[in-house]
C-alpha cells in the first residue's frame, strides 16, 4: 500500500486543489506543499526500509485486466528508488518554487500535482500498460504547464512538447503490444529471460528506442528541449529536465536492457556513436547560447549524452554512472534553473550580457550560481563528476568503438569551457545596469537551494551513498546483458 | 408467446416515442418529450441488462440477443438516455425538441433491433428504422438551406447504397436459399458471385459508417446539420453499424477472404483521409466529421485482423469513440460549432473545458481513458493478424489526430474569449456531459469487464 500511496496522494491533492475556489490561490498551494511533503516522507521512509541487496520491494501486485494480463504492478528496487526520491524532491521543490504564483494558482498546482503522479508511477510500474498511463499521464499537466504559464512562445512550445513525445511514445505502445503477442503478459518482470528470438528483439528494440529516445532526448531527436524549456515556467523547467528526461533513460534501464539484453548489445555501439554526437554537439550549442535556459537547455542534451554512453556500454561501471549522472544532473540543473529562475524574476531578461556582474552585487545568488555551474561541469568532488567519470570508464572498458569514447571526453573539456565562459561573463566583472538595481535571494529562496546544494556535496564526496542502492540492481542488469 | 417479453425495452423506446411526440399536449411543456424520453431510455437500459442474453424463440431464428448485442442494445439505451437528458435541458434551438426527442429515441430501437438482427430481411428494415430519423435531424433547421442540402445529400447517398446493399442481400440470397444468416454462413462457396455479394453488403454499410471512399457526404450534411443533432447522428447509430458490421464480417468472411483486404484498403483510406482532411477544419462539425471517418478506420483495423479478438476490438472501439464524440458534440452545441467559439472557454466554464480535455485526450487516445484501450485492443488484434504496417500508419494517423484535437483545446484555454457564459447553466446538460466524462475515464479503467463481455461473444 506504501507505494500506492505516493502515486495516488498527489492525485487527491491534485483533484482537491483544482477544486479550490478561484481566489484562494493560498490554499492550492498549501495543499501541493503538504502533499509533496507527505509524499517525500513516504519515498525516505520506503528508502530507510529498503534492503539494498534484494530484488524488487514493496511489491503491489493486483488483477487489472486478467484476459489480457493487465495488472496493476508497482515495486521498487535500487534503480528506481534512486529516481523515486528524485522525483519526490523536486515535486516539493517546485511547489516551493511556485509559491508566489499569481495565475491562476489552483490549476497551476493541481497540475503540477498531476505531474508527479505520472512520474512516480513511471518509476514504480511494473505492469507495460500501467507504466503507458503513467509515461504519456505526464504529458498531459506537462503541456498544459508550458502552455498557460509559460513565455512568449508557449504555445508552440508546447504543442511541439506533446506531438513529439507522443510520436515516440505511439511507437513504444507498438513494441508493448509485440512483447504481450509473444509473452502472453504485460508483466515487465515475467518477460526478463523469457527467450525472445534474437531479430524479434531487435525490432521490438527499434520500437522502445523511438520512444526513449524523444524523451531523453537523443541527437537528432532533440529538438522540442530547448523550446520547451526555455518556454516553461521555472518549476516546470526544473521537472521538465530533472524528471521527464530520465523517463526516458530510465526505460532504457528498466525496460530495453533487461527484456531485450541481445538487441541491447547489438544497439550498443549505434547507440554510443549517438549519445557521442549528443554530448558534442549539445555542448557546442550550449557554447554558443546568449541566454541563459537556453544554455542549460543544450548542457542537458550533452548530460544527457552521458547517460546514454553509460547505458550503451553495458558495464557495472557504466550502468552506474549512467544512473549518477541521472540523479545529479536532476539535482544541478534544478539548482541552475532555479537560480536562473530567481535572477529572471528581479531583471526580466535572461540575455547573458545583460544579467553580468552578479557576484558583486547579489554574491549569494551569484556564489551559488557558480558553485551549481561547477556541479554542472563535473568539478571533482562535487555530484556531477561522479557520473561523467564512471560512464567514460564504462564505456572506454566495453566493447564500443574507442573512439566515441574519446569524443564523448572531449564533450568534458566542451562543459568546462561553456561552462567557465558563462562563470565569467555572468557571475564575474562589473554589474550590468540592471544587475546593479537587483537584491540578493531571500531566506525562502535560499532555504529551497540548499538542500539541493547539500546533496550536490554529499554525493559528489561519498559516492557510495548513492551507488549502494544501484550496484545491486546494475549488476543483475550487467548479468542478463553478459548472458545474451 | 415465448421470450416476446425479452423485447421490452424496444416496446419502451416505441411507446416513450409516441409519448414524446405528445409532450406537449401532455404535459405542456415541450422539452417535456426529451425528459420522458431519457426516462425511457434509462429503463430500456435497464431492462436490456436485466433480460440479458436470450434466445427468443418466438422469432424463429430472425432476433437473437447474443453478448455482443446485449452490451451493445445496452450502450445505444445508455447513450441515448445521456442525449435525451441534455436535449431536454437544452433543445435543438431554434426547432421543437419534442419531435426531435421521438426521432431519437426511433433511431435507438432500431439500432437496438440492428444489433439482434439475424436475418437479412430484418436487418435491413432495422438499418432503414435506424436512419431514417437521421434525416429529419439532419435537416432539423428548416429555414437553413446549408441544413436542407446536407440533409438531402445524406438522404440520396444513403438511399443509394441502401439499395447496393440490398441488390448485395439479393444476391446472398439467391447463393444461399435464404436470408437466415445461419443458413448464409454455411451455404457453398459461391466464387466470385459470393465475392460480389459481399462488396455490395459493405460498400452500403461503408457508407453509412463514413468510411471511405463513401465518407464525402459526412462532411457537408454534419457542417449543415445542427451541432445538435450531429451528437446524435454520429455516434449512437455507429454503435449498432459497427456490431452489425462485426456480424456479418464473420458471417461473410469465411465465402469471401478478399472482404478482408477491402477492410484493409478501407481502414487505410479512412485514417489517412480522415485525419489530414479534419487538420484545416475551422467547423468543429466538420472536424469531428472527418475525425468520425478517421475512426472508422481505425474500428476497421480492428475488423481486418477477422479474429475474434478483432471482432471484440471493433465494438469495443466503437464505443470508445462514441462516448467523447457525443460529448464534444454537445458541448458544440452549447458553445457554438466554430473553432473560434471555443475561445475561452478555460475562462468562462472551467469545468466544461477540463471534461473537453479528457473527451479529447480519450480520442487521442491517451491513457488512462477509454480510447486507450480501445487503441490497445485494436492494434493487439490487428499486430496479431500480422497487420504490421497499417497498425504503423495508424499510430502516426493519431499523432495527427493529436495535432487537430489540440486545436480544439489551444483555442478553449489559451486564446482569448468572452468571459460571459454562452448558454445559461443548467444542472442537467452539465449532468448528462459530466456522465459522459466519467464513461470516458470510468471505463478506460475498468475495462475488463467490458471486453470480458465483448469477447465472450464472439
Amino acid at each position: 500500500m506504501l507505494l500506492s500511496a505516493i502515486v495516488l496522494l498527489p492525485l487527491a491533492g491534485a483533484v482537491v486543489s483544482a477544486l479550490v475556489p478561484k481566489d484562494r490561490g493560498d490554499i492550492a498551494r498549501w495543499i501541493a506543499a503538504v502533499v509533496t511533503a507527505v509524499d517525500l516522507a513516504l519515498v525516505v521512509f520506503v528508502a530507510l526500509r529498503f534492503d539494498v541487496g534484494a530484488g524488487m520491494q514493496f511489491v503491489e501486485n493486483v488483477a487489472w485486466v486478467p484476459q489480457f494480463g493487465i495488472s496493476y504492478h508497482l515495486g521498487v528496487d535500487g534503480i528506481s528508488i534512486t529516481m523515486l526520491a528524485l522525483s519526490a524532491l523536486l515535486s516539493l521543490v517546485a511547489v516551493v518554487a511556485s509559491w508566489n504564483m499569481k495565475t491562476k494558482p489552483a490549476a497551476y498546482f493541481a497540475m503540477l500535482l498531476l505531474l508527479e503522479v505520472g512520474m512516480n508511477g513511471v518509476f514504480l510500474a511494473l505492469d507495460f500498460v500501467l507504466f503507458y498511463v503513467f509515461w504519456e499521464l505526464v504529458l498531459v499537466p506537462m503541456y498544459f504547464l508550458i502552455g498557460t504559464w509559460g513565455g512568449p512562445r508557449k504555445e508552440y512550445a508546447s504543442i511541439k512538447f506533446f506531438l513529439y513525445t507522443l510520436f515516440g511514445s505511439v511507437f513504444m505502445l507498438i513494441g508493448i503490444i509485440a512483447l504481450y503477442l509473444q509473452t502472453g503478459t504485460f508483466d515487465m518482470t515475467a518477460m526478463v529471460g523469457a527467450g525472445l528470438s534474437e531479430s524479434f528483439q531487435w525490432w521490438v528494440f527499434a520500437a522502445f528506442f523511438l520512444g526513449f529516445a524523444v524523451k531523453v532526448p537523443i541527437f537528432p531527436l532533440h529538438t522540442w528541449l530547448p523550446d520547451a524549456h526555455v518556454e516553461a515556467p521555472t518549476a516546470a523547467s526544473v521537472l521538465l529536465a530533472g524528471i521527464l528526461l530520465k523517463m526516458g533513460t530510465y526505460g532504457f534501464i528498466r525496460i530495453a536492457l533487461p527484456i531485450l539484453p541481445h538487441a541491447a548489445n547489438q544497439w550498443a555501439p549505434f547507440i554510443t556513436a549517438l549519445a557521442a554526437i549528443s554530448i558534442v554537439y549539445g555542448a557546442a550549442l550550449a557554447f554558443a547560447q546568449t541566454d541563459l535556459k537556453k544554455l542549460v537547455a543544450y548542457s542537458s542534451v550533452s548530460h544527457m549524452g552521458f547517460v546514454m554512453l553509460g547505458i550503451a556500454s553495458g558495464t557495472v561501471e557504466g550502468l552506474n554512472g549512467a544512473i549518477a549522472v541521472m540523479f545529479s544532473h536532476g539535482v544541478v540543473t534544478g539548482l541552475l534553473f532555479l537560480i536562473v529562475g530567481m535572477v529572471y524574476e528581479r531583471t526580466h531578461t535572461r540575455m547573458i550580457q545583460d544579467v553580468s556582474g552578479l557576484s558583486n552585487q547579489v554574491p549569494v545568488a551569484g556564489g551559488l550560481l557558480a558553485f551549481a555551474s561547477f556541479a554542472s561541469l563535473g568539478l571533482p568532488g562535487l555530484s556531477g563528476f561522479v557520473g561523467e567519470f564512471l560512464t567514460l570508464l564504462g564505456a572506454w572498458k566495453s566493447d564500443v568503438p574507442a573512439v566515441w569514447v574519446v569524443i564523448a571526453a572531449i564533450g568534458v573539456l566542451l562543459a568546462a569551457a561553456y561552462t567557465l565562459s558563462m562563470v565569467q561573463r555572468v557571475i564575474l566583472g562589473t554589474p550590468s545596469p540592471i544587475v546593479s538595481k537587483i537584491t540578493d535571494l531571500t531566506v525562502r529562496e535560499v532555504s529551497l537551494l540548499v538542500p539541493l546544494v547539500v546533496l550536490t556535496l554529499v554525493v559528489g564526496l561519498y559516492w557510495n551513498s548513492l551507488l549502494r542502492f544501484t550496484d545491486p540492481a546494475v549488476a543483475r542488469i550487467v548479468e542478463l546483458l553478459a548472458g545474451a | 408467446m415465448i421470450g416476446v417479453g425479452w423485447f421490452i425495452p424496444e416496446y419502451l423506446l416505441l411507446a416513450g416515442a409516441f409519448v414524446a411526440l405528445f409532450a406537449e399536449w401532455l404535459f405542456g411543456r415541450d422539452n417535456a418529450g426529451a425528459a420522458v424520453g431519457a426516462v425511457t431510455a434509462t429503463l430500456a437500459a435497464l431492462a436490456a441488462v436485466l433480460i440479458g442474453v436470450r434466445e427468443p424463440a418466438f422469432s424463429g431464428g430472425l432476433l437473437e440477443l447474443d453478448q455482443v448485442a446485449v452490451t451493445v442494445r445496452v450502450a445505444i439505451a445508455v447513450l441515448s438516455a445521456v442525449y435525451l437528458l441534455w436535449l431536454a435541458a437544452r433543445g435543438t434551438a431554434p426547432e421543437r425538441s419534442r419531435e426531435a426527442a421521438a426521432l431519437v429515441m426511433l433511431a435507438a430501437l432500431g439500432g437496438m433491433l440492428m444489433v439482434s438482427a439475424r436475418d437479412l430481411m430484418v436487418l435491413f428494415i432495422s438499418i432503414e428504422l435506424a436512419t431514417m430519423p437521421a434525416y429529419v435531424l439532419m435537416g432539423y433547421r428548416r429555414d437553413d438551406a446549408r441544413s436542407l442540402e446536407g440533409a438531402l445529400k445524406y438522404f440520396l447517398l444513403s438511399m443509394t447504397t441502401s439499395l447496393v446493399m440490398l441488390y448485395g442481400f439479393s444476391f446472398l440470397f439467391a447463393i444461399a436459399g435464404s436470408t437466415s444468416f445461419a443458413r448464409i454462413a454455411t451455404a457453398p462457396d459461391a466464387g466470385l458471385l459470393g465475392g460480389f455479394a459481399a462488396l455490395f453488403v459493405f460498400v452500403g454499410l461503408f457508407a453509412k459508417m463514413s468510411a471511405a471512399p463513401f465518407h464525402f457526404w459526412a462532411p457537408d450534411a454534419y457542417a449543415g446539420a445542427p451541432a445538435a443533432s450531429v451528437a446524435f447522428v454520429s455516434t449512437v447509430p455507429k454503435l449498432a453499424g459497427a456490431a452489425v458490421m462485426v456480424r456479418l464480417a464473420a458471417v461473410l468472411v469465411p465465402g469471401a477472404p478478399s472482404l478482408l483486404a477491402m477492410f484493409v484498403i478501407a481502414s487505410l483510406a479512412s485514417m489517412v483521409l480522415g485525419n489530414l482532411a479534419a487538420f484545416p477544419q475551422s467547423d468543429i462539425r466538420r472536424l469531428m466529421a472527418y475525425s468520425g471517418v478517421a475512426h472508422t478506420g481505425y474500428m476497421l483495423l480492428a475488423l481486418s485482423a477477422g479474429t475474434a479478438s478483432g471482432n471484440a476490438a471493433a465494438v469495443f472501439y466503437t464505443i470508445a469513440y462514441a462516448v467523447p464524440s457525443m460529448a464534444i458534440m454537445l458541448i458544440a452545441a452549447e458553445e457554438g460549432s466554430e473553432l473560434d467559439d471555443f475561445a475561452g472557454l478555460a475562462a468562462r466554464r472551467p469545468a466544461i473545458a477540463w471534461v473537453s480535455v479528457v473527451f479529447l485526450l480519450s480520442l487521442v487516445g491517451v491513457p488512462p481513458m477509454i480510447g486507450m484501450f480501445g487503441k490497445l485492443m485494436l492494434f493487439t488484434a490487428a499486430l496479431e493478424a500480422g497487420r504490421l504496417a497499417l497498425v504503423i500508419v495508424a499510430v502516426i494517423m493519431s499523432v495527427v489526430s493529436a495535432g487537430y484535437y489540440f486545436r480544439i483545446l489551444r483555442a478553449a484555454f489559451f486564446a482569448d474569449g468572452s468571459s460571459e457564459p454562452s448558454v445559461p447553466l443548467s444542472l442537467s446538460s452539465t449532468v448528462a456531459i459530466g456522465i459522459l466524462a466519467i464513461a470516458t475515464l470510468g471505463i478506460g479503467v475498468f475495462t475488463g469487464p467490458l471486453f470480458r463481455l465483448l469477447t465472450a461473444g464472439f
